[in-house]
């Protein structure tokens, strides 16, 4: 049975319709017309889906709606910036951290949890901190270049 | 067309792979200008990620003299494209586009014809630098493409003889340029085919047959046996099932909605059986072949003859994925016999003329538009998924968006084909090959759109063979006498082309091979490959890579110690990737020298360094190509050490990220890449390249580390650990620390009424209480109840809200509405099956309506119902409705309960009827039952306890009735308090834990835990409330602090478990354990758990959102049988109590009997070493999963 559900995306308040369990990536895609969170495995593992729930990495496909509700703000890909500004997503530009792009979502959003916790850390911790975001073209390489330029770990310069 | 430029061709039939294609005579515009300087060329290739349209912009910006931001790449639209093929064999930069490069220069020259016209400059004089003109009259503002073309509407044909520039002159080509699709992708801006929506567009989801990932055989399209259409019929907003021979497909208003018919959809299929794969080598021995000899050199047989010293090997190459991140997706829309497809595909042509086949229609009303995608790296369900949809999108007359799930996806992608080569050869005396017999068995085909086999339309009994295994499958290497047989032959699973199709394996057979003759004739493998290497370039290369590697020469065979837990060694490759039909065009060359390490404890190894040198001659954009040799190493490293798809009786086994890991970043060797700088040569593919050498590279380094030779791919730990046991002796485990145990304290709690005979009852509680008591127990002997009356059902205002809200409490505490209500039925209308030792029981409906609820019931009624067991009408109750704990409860609360439940709103829900097998359908023997089990007594507090004791007691054993399911029963199914009380019982088919001392929490209960627990959900010393406590916790919720608070300090005086350090001490050394135990096993288990489990379960990190249960601490690893943890993972936690979970999702139908069993074994090796092993995983998994899900 379809249920109004009130959400805060990206800031914005608004009411959906949604039936019980209804996982939040859906909501987000087809509700809200928010393309940035992708449907990769709809069972947790691959981090395609990420989204910030009050700040944390959380996996869209496995986070009901209700749950989701429950949550101060939901900010996805669209909400870190409006122009791509946000220091995680110039430094994935910088570091050209992107084949097909399709599991960069997750990166930029768990990257940004990450740092927002962790803010000095360690080439082994953001290693880690990404270690559940799969990447099947092999970008691994630029990403975490992307990651140190974030974290402060390494200056921009084009390479 | 406004003003404009076009450079056109008349369309040439497609070289490279082609399908069924339709050659489709048309002038095919190449490259336009338009009046405001915007460049747009087109090709029929795709853009899949590797960043062609960023290096095919510079080319077009290089021949135009444009500024590169000025061009945009239109790719893969069949509308405006040429066809040139799929999308394959990193040819589009070699091939594809040479004619936009032309066209590019032969609008330069018209351009500067028309500016040398306007200016009245000499031509020759004039040129253009970011598509401004220059030379032209200084004292005019500088001339525009934009300002060229304007007024002018011009098709010229494209002129092959037009001159092209020297690669001397490029400004643009050969530089870094940023790809031109990053800054989209950052921010979700770029509009991939997952994105695509249009107006009116529907949701559908297909349903696959049981031939997992075959497409080929007597069984496929002709498997369906019914679809139940009833079955799907109460999902709201369905609008259609179709189905049409084996396709079957669901279509509804919303994707939830889709997903909820698939899911719901009953489909019975016949019996299939797929041809076994469980030993694909074996498999590929027995497949039927055509020899097809492509190399026959000197005299190979009588060489063989004459060898001193005789190698034959033999190189196995597993199935493998493609593993897109993204499962395919497309949308169809069908209008009046016109039907256009949005498509990620990597062949867009091809799929045009599939889909009109499909359809019945000519090509030309079927229009494929080309979004970006998840990347495929060959072939993956793209295609397929826009045949689909253009099914279900002609069947309701609507747009239609399908997505395939993350499974289907994994089963049905064209898997890269395993392979087998075997070398015959060997050596002289002076320890010179004398002979190379190789024959490769590549079972492979072009995969048919797979509708187009499921719906009949293309028959699929028996295959086409494609000749796609000789991929560089000449060796490099000059072997005087040599002869390469290419066995070409069926597939077997479904299978195409993934990336360096055949070469890789046939590359780890050549390198593996010529390794092999350099280690036996003790000479250094590189110099021995120098030796026979007649390709300058690759001598080149190999040199360059090997230097910068600091290659040190070995001529000795490796002697790795025994008693080193850590091995290491160096390896080197090299490979030519040649593509294309056979003889083939050669790619860039690529050569490899990395380092590996293994555990010796484990059997992993890591590649810890990769050297990795490459010749593409031009690089159009040299950082896109490094980029590309990144990607391609680190794929490869992945295929290697870990990818195989199994197989089991349904087909693909291999269904999630689990059954098939892949690499994560901590196992990312460091690259290093070798660009070699060639900038006069032509460029070549760069796509594919460094991927071939690497399998080779890697099983060379683990000899060198190990003296153990890897024939067959991957290379994993509990492959690597066995040989190397086998070959150096078993290595001397690491001793673990123990964890101390726990201790036990003081003496465990009672009941507050336990053995509370008349004496002391009367003593404890008064005469009157006695009285009433021993006036209950005589009523229990009476097998014979009355009815009582019916009573005219409440009238609202008949309670007051203060009451009401009482009642609610009482309710709340009592769960009624757990057991009372069906799964996603209305609160409190009954109807939940209850799995009962004595059969099925349904619950009732406790709303008050008259004819189906209890609308009619009095006080009176149910009361003695709640105390006595004893329906309305007189029949006795069955105990599974805990009227032994709910007679404790008190008048007032009674009273309360009452007032609420009947204020509830009636709903009229008849529910099933239970009916028990004999004996226990004799409801009246009940009587006897109560006699002997049943103490009408209500809640004494027992005076030695605090009120807060005693309050937790009143809750517990009364309305909480935890002992239902947490104490066991005996044979007449009666809880056994005296002894046993909350020693473990059962609940709906689950393992109920003890919550006494017996309890197998790693931890002991504490009352924070339990409070914790109770209040939230989670425990994180314990884990979530999943299962039948899960909807407990929900009904808790309603409950005030202080009674939640008295009730956990009540359970807890039953623990009387004891750490002998700080809780949080014994926590930390308890996890560490089971962390350095985790990390010595690698294996299947290890695998799934760590890429299907770990990302929600491992690790305690701050900025992850969600409960993350640590498994290592959850009394269900503990327990004494697996049953609790199989079915969670069978049937997942849809709906967690605790208010931050995620939802853990439901396997039953992603993993198989197996490979739970082996998560299950790795979990309870792992966390819980004191345990016994669990015995018979899978057979137990099997008999759970028969009992079905909720």
């Amino acid at each position: 049975m379809a249920a109004s559900v009130f959400l805060t995306v990206n800031g914005k308040q608004c009411e959906v319709e949604a039936a019980a369990g209804t996982p939040l990536l859906t909501i987000l895609r087809n509700s809200l017309g928010l393309n940035g969170p992708k449907y990769g495995c709809g069972l947790g593992a691959c981090g395609a889906c990420t989204v910030l729930l009050d700040g944390k990495a959380a996996r869209s496909c496995v986070v009901s709606v209700e749950a989701a509700g429950r949550c101060k703000n939901i900010v996805t890909l669209e909400g870190l910036s409006p122009d791509g500004s946000d220091p995680v997503q110039k430094a994935m530009v910088t570091a050209q951290a992107a084949q097909c792009g399709y599991c960069l979502n997750g990166m930029v959003m768990t990257l940004r949890a990450f740092l927002d916790a962790v803010p000095n850390p360690d080439e082994k911790a953001l290693q880690e901190a990404l270690r559940y975001n799969l990447c099947r073209c092999g970008t691994h390489v630029e990403i975490m270049r992307a990651a140190r330029i974030a974290a402060g770990l390494e200056q921009e310069e084009e390479r | 067309m406004g003003s404009a430029l076009q450079i056109f061709r008349k369309s040439l039939p497609p070289a490279g792979l082609v399908a069924r294609a339709d050659f489709i005579q048309r002038d095919e515009v190449l490259v336009q200008i338009d009046e405001n300087g915007r460049v747009t060329a087109f090709c029929g290739h795709v853009d899949l990620g590797t960043g062609i349209a960023t290096s095919l912009a510079q080319i077009v910006a290089e021949e135009l003299d444009a500024a590169p931001s000025q061009v945009r790449m239109v790719l893969g639209h069949t509308d405006s494209t040429p066809d040139q093929g799929a999308t394959i064999a990193s040819e589009t930069i070699q091939i594809s586009s040479r004619p936009i490069l032309r066209a590019a220069a032969q609008a330069r020259k018209i351009l500067l014809a028309r500016a040398a016209e306007l200016t009245g400059c000499d031509s020759a004089a004039l040129s253009f630098s970011s598509g401004v003109l220059t030379g032209g009259p200084a004292d005019q503002p500088a001339l525009t493409l934009g300002d060229l073309v304007r007024g002018m509407t011009l098709r010229v044909e494209l002129d092959e003889s037009t001159p092209v520039k020297a690669p001397a002159d490029y400004k643009v080509v050969g530089k870094n340029q940023p790809r031109v699709d990053i800054p989209d992708k950052v921010t979700g801006r770029m509009v991939y085919v997952h994105d695509v929506r249009v107006d009116g567009m529907l949701h559908g989801r297909v349903i696959r047959p049981p031939y997992g990932g075959f497409d080929h055989g007597p069984f496929v399209g002709r498997a369906l046996l019914d679809v139940d259409r009833a079955s799907v019929a109460h999902i709201a907003g369905l609008v259609d099932v179709v189905v049409i021979g084996d396709f079957v497909g669901v279509v509804a208003e919303r994707e939830e909605q889709a997903i909820a018919a698939a899911e719901a959809l009953k489909v019975t299929w016949s019996p299939v059986a797929v041809p076994d794969l469980s030993d694909p080598a074996e498999a590929l021995r027995q497949n039927p072949y055509e020899p097809r000899v492509v190399l026959d050199r000197g005299d190979v047989d009588s060489a063989l003859d004459a060898v001193t010293h005789r190698m034959d090997r033999e190189y196995f190459w597993p199935y493998q994925m493609h593993g897109s991140i993204g499962p395919s997706c497309s949308v169809a829309s069908w209008q009046a016999d016109e039907l256009t497809v949005w498509s990620g595909t990597q062949n867009p042509h091809m799929l045009q003329a599939d889909i009109a086949m499909l359809m019945g229609l000519p090509v030309a009303s079927v229009r494929i538009v080309r979004h970006e995608a998840a990347g495929c790296y060959g072939r993956n369900c793209a295609d397929d998924v826009g045949g689909d949809a253009a099914l279900l999108s002609r069947a309701v007359g609507r747009p239609v968006r399908v997505q395939l799930t993350r499974m289907q996806e994994h089963v049905w992608e064209p898997k890269g084909a395993a392979q087998l080569v075997s070398i015959k050869g060997g050596l002289d005396e002076t320890g010179a090959p004398v002979a190379y017999n190789l024959d490769t068995s590549y079972p492979s085909n072009v995969s048919p759109l797979l509708a187009l086999v499921l719906t009949g339309v293309v028959p699929a009994e028996v295959p086409e063979i494609a000749q796609m295994g000789d991929r560089t499958s000449v060796p490099p290497y000059e072997y005087a006498n040599a002869r390469v047989t290419v066995k070409d032959m069926p597939p077997i699973a479904r299978a195409s082309w993934f990336r360096g199709v055949s070469a890789l394996p046939n590359s780890f057979a050549h390198d593996s091979y010529i390794d092999e003759l350099a280690a036996e004739a003790g000479i250094d493998p590189l110099e021995y490959r120098l030796r026979y290497l007649p390709d300058k370039r690759a001598a080149e290369l190999l040199k360059a890579t090997a230097a910068r590697a600091e290659w040190q020469p070995r001529t000795e065979a490796p002697r790795p110690d025994p008693a080193d837990r850590t091995l290491s060694g160096r390896g080197l490759a090299y490979a030519l990737y040649v593509h294309g039909p056979f003889p083939g065009k050669p790619a860039a060359w690529s050569a490899w020298v990395t380092d590996v390490e293994v555990d010796r404890l484990t059997g992993e190894v890591s590649v810890t360094r990769a050297v990795v040198g490459q010749d593409a001659g031009l690089m159009i954009n040299p950082a896109g190509v490094r980029h590309q040799l990144q990607g391609n190493v680190i794929q490869s490293v992945s295929r290697t050490l870990q990818e195989q798809v199994t197989f089991d009786k349904g087909g693909v086994e291999s269904q999630e990220w689990g059954g098939y890991p892949i690499i994560q970043f901590p196992d990312v060797p460091k690259i290093e890449p070798v660009l070699m700088n060639r900038p006069e040569e032509p460029p070549l593919g760069a796509g594919e390249s460094a991927s071939v050498p690497s399998a080779a590279a890697i099983a060379n380094a683990l000899y060198a580390a190990t003296g153990v030779r890897f024939r067959d791919a991957p290379f994993t730990p509990e492959k690597v650990k066995a040989r190397l046991d086998e070959a150096l002796g078993p290595l001397k485990p690491v001793p673990l620390s123990p964890v101390p145990p726990l201790a036990l304290g003081g003496e465990p709690a009672k009941p507050a009424m336990a053995g509370l005979g008349f004496k002391g009852l009367l003593r404890r509680a008064g005469l009157g209480t006695a009285v009433a008591v021993a006036g209950g127990m005589l009523a229990t002997l009476m097998p014979w109840r009355a009815t009582i009356a019916p009573v005219a059902p409440p009238v609202p205002g008949m309670f007051s809200p203060e009451i009401i809200a009482k009642g609610k409490l009482v309710a709340a505490a009592g769960d009624c509405a757990v057991c009372h209500t069906a799964h996603g039925g209305v609160e409190n209308a009954g109807g939940l099956a209850l799995d009962t030792p004595f059969g099925t029981i349904y619950t009732t409906n406790l709303t008050p309506d008259p004819k189906t609820g209890i609308g009619q019931w009095s006080y009176a009624a149910f009361e003695r119902a709640m105390r006595q067991g004893i329906s309305r009408d007189g029949r006795h109750l069955y105990p599974a409705f805990p009227y032994t704990s709910f007679a404790k409860i008190n008048d007032t609360d009674m009273q309360a309960l009452y007032a609420y439940l009947m204020s509830q709103k009636p709903v009229e829900k008849q529910p099933p009827v239970t009916s028990l097998r004999f004996p226990y359908n004799m409801r009246f023997s009940l009587a006897g039952w109560n006699t002997l089990f049943h103490r009408t007594t209500p809640f004494v507090p027992d005076p030695a306890r605090s009120e807060q004791w005693n309050r937790g007691a009143y809750l517990a054993e009364g309305a909480g009735h935890c002992s239902a399911c947490h104490t066991p029963r005996n044979a007449l199914g009666a809880e056994r308090w005296q002894k046993n009380y909350l020693a473990g019982g059962e609940a709906e088919g689950w393992s109920a834990p003890p919550l006494s001392a017996l309890s197998d929490s790693p931890l002991p209960w504490s009352e924070g835990d339990l409070y914790a627990y109770l209040r939230t959900g989670f425990s994180p010393n314990h884990g979530p409330a999943g299962g039948p406590m899960a909807p407990v916790v929900h009904a808790m919720s309603e409950l005030p602090d202080d009674d939640v608070r008295a009730i956990a300090h009540y359970i807890a005086s039953f623990d009387t478990r004891q750490t002998t350090i700080p809780v949080q001490s014994q926590r930390e050394q308890f996890l560490a354990r089971s962390a350095s135990l985790q990390a010595l096993e690698k294996g299947e288990g290890e695998r799934i758990y760590k890429t299907a489990c770990a990302a929600c379960h491992e690790g305690e990190a701050a900025h992850l959102y969600g409960a993350r249960p640590q498994l290592a601490l959850n009394t269900n690893i503990q327990a004494e049988n697996p049953d609790n943890i199989i079915r969670i993972l069978l049937d997942g936690a849809p709906d967690p109590a605790h208010q931050t979970a995620t939802t853990m999702p439901a396997y039953r139908n992603v993993f198989s009997d197996r490979q739970i069993a082996e998560i299950l074994s790795f979990l309870r090796r792992t966390m819980a070493p004191d345990k016994n092993a669990w015995t018979d995983l899978t057979g137990q998994v099997s008999r759970i999963r028969a009992q079905g899900g909720h």
